[in-house]
């Protein structure tokens, strides 16, 4: 009897020693990574580093993937270079940020499809026809441990996520706070909860007021620089700045089903010195993109000046986007000489290579005015902008020749410009950032890249020639 | 949308970023525009945000030459 009532007592003691070992997840979080390809190489070798010790490390993204790299985004299947390199790498989850619905409904049920990974949203509900296979959660089972993580994608003023609406006609979004509410039952079932939200730091400090039973945000969108992690209501939030400059990693310790400790630190990606060889070999062959040889059109005459070139890239703007006028900055416009015949993605993107968005206005005729004028001095080195759907006169002051006296401006056909009548107006974002002049629309984002529309424009038309063409005209005033 | 930089009240587009908020503060200050590259954004906790952070109507973010 004292045998069998001594070996019940040592089986209790192993017993709750067993209950009461500390475990401890692993995770290297990464954001915005927006298709920073050439730090893949690097990233990679981190993980093997990483996974040489906790051969149980979990990587997940918070969003944004995409967009921002031609090489990627311009790929034959957009976007389809960062999916290969993320199988690669072995991630673990994704949730969607608002980028990652840039290529449109179809491309991302596809991207989706050729992903080993999940992509994690609780807030969107795709119609079934495009086939977008999302999750709103996924439990991993690590180290006999259950982690649950609940995705959330952006969801901005429009009701959508900060993408062209016509990408996401089909996909309905609920609010962030709410939704999550719904999955709250998966802290009963789990070891640890981890939220992987594209929303921003400060909507993730306020979301934690909502979710005290989180233990972890992994937070993207508002490329923030967090010092490893920081607490806020009892919850860690992380995130870091964007195109994979640095990752977070995260050391979770779990006792008896609790998160007892968190830690977390930031590791420097760009400048590691080690690379992983097999990434930096897709790397190369994804930079040698045979898309970026495909002709758009084709180009009767060459193409001789900047006054040209621009003229044909704010008509892209214009027609592309059903607007009455464009214009640009002329330090936009990147080259002045285009031999003819075929007109390249790659000659689009030399000539347009900032990456800039669209931005349309609405502007009566006066506002428009002032903000030519306000464009030309704010980018003086380059002169006056280069216009679509209107003819300028501009007459430089005769002391100072890039003062401008006088600005005429008139209809493409010779009648009068109405100053009082309000136009739809597009230019690009830097433009549209620079040009500081009284004006009642401050302008919206299209999220479409201008070259994107002139890659559109130009495979519309088929065949283009601007010899001679001029719309600004200058002279020196005899005054 | 308003955003503020450096406490200054800036009307900029909506899905404006970061450096777009830092540029036309740079030119109502009559401030050249390289200083862009050679100074860090901050958001209003003093985190650094990345240049083509997207901002939102109300924020507040600080530039600082470096």
């Amino acid at each position: 009897m004292k045998k069998l009532l001594l070996t019940l007592a040592a089986a209790c003691l192993l017993a709750s020693a067993a209950f009461a070992e500390k475990k401890e997840i692993h995770i290297v979080s990464v954001n915005d990574m927006h298709a920073k390809i050439e730090n893949f190489p690097q990233f990679a070798a981190v993980i093997d580093s990483l996974r040489a010790i906790y051969p149980e490390l979990l990587v997940f993204s918070a969003g944004d993937n995409r967009t921002g790299e031609p090489l990627n985004d311009l790929y034959e299947i957009p976007a389809y270079p960062m999916v290969a390199l993320m199988n690669q790498i072995g991630f673990d989850a994704t949730t969607l940020g608002n980028h990652e619905y840039d290529g449109g409904q179809a491309n991302l049920a596809r991207l989706i499809s050729m992903s080993n990974f999940p992509y994690l949203a609780c807030n969107i509900i795709p119609d079934p026809k495009w086939g977008i296979n999302t999750l709103p959660y996924k439990m991993f089972f690590v180290n006999e441990l259950r982690v649950a993580v609940i995705g959330a994608t952006q969801v901005g003023p429009a009701g959508h996520p900060d993408t062209h609406p016509d990408n996401v006609t089909d996909i309905l979004f609920t609010p962030v706070e709410e939704t999550l509410q719904e999955y709250k039952w998966l802290r009963d079932e789990s070891d640890v909860v981890i939220l992987l939200t594209h929303i921003g730091y400060e909507e993730d400090v306020e979301l934690s007021k909502y979710v005290p039973w989180a233990d972890l945000i992994i937070g993207g969108h508002s490329h923030t620089q967090v010092a490893g992690g920081e607490f806020h209501n009892d919850v860690m939030i992380t995130q870091d700045v964007n195109r994979l400059e640095r990752v977070t990693f995260i050391t979770l310790t779990v006792e008896n089903g609790k998160v007892i400790d968190r830690k977390a630190k930031n590791i420097e990606i760009a400048g590691y010195p080690k690379q992983n060889k097999i990434v930096a070999e897709m790397v190369r062959y994804f930079s040698d993109n045979p898309a970026f040889q495909r002709v758009l059109a084709t180009l009767t005459a060459p193409m001789t000046t900047y006054e040209e070139l621009g003229c044909m890239m704010t008509d892209a703007w214009r027609v592309e986007t059903g607007s009455d006028i464009a214009f640009t900055n002329t330090g936009g416009v990147r080259y002045d000489y285009l031999p003819a015949g075929p007109f390249t993605v790659s000659d689009v993107l030399r000539l347009d290579p900032f990456g800039n968005d669209i931005v349309q206005f609405q502007l009566t005729g006066q506002e428009l005015k002032d903000m030519l004028i306000a464009t030309h001095y704010a980018d003086i080195e380059y002169g006056f902008p280069k216009v679509s759907g209107i003819v300028c006169e501009v007459i430089m002051d005769k002391k100072d020749n890039k003062k401008i006296k006088d600005l005429k401006i008139t209809n493409p056909d010779g009648s009068k410009f109405d100053l009082k009548k309000t136009y739809q107006v597009v230019t690009n974002s830097y433009t549209a950032a620079i040009a500081v002049s009284p004006r009642k629309d401050q302008g919206r984002n299209l999220n479409r890249t201008t070259a994107s529309v002139i890659q559109e424009y130009l495979e519309h038309q088929g065949s283009i020639d601007y010899t001679g063409a001029q719309r600004v005209f200058q002279s020196i005033s005899k005054k | 949308m308003n955003v503020t930089v450096n406490r200054t009240k800036i009307e900029i587009f909506e899905g404006a970023q970061a450096q777009h908020a830092v540029l036309n503060y740079l030119v109502r200050r009559r401030l050249a525009q390289s200083w862009l590259r050679r100074g860090r954004i901050q958001d209003a906790y003093g985190h650094e945000i990345g240049l083509d952070a997207p901002l939102r109507e109300g924020q507040i973010i600080k530039f600082k030459l470096q």
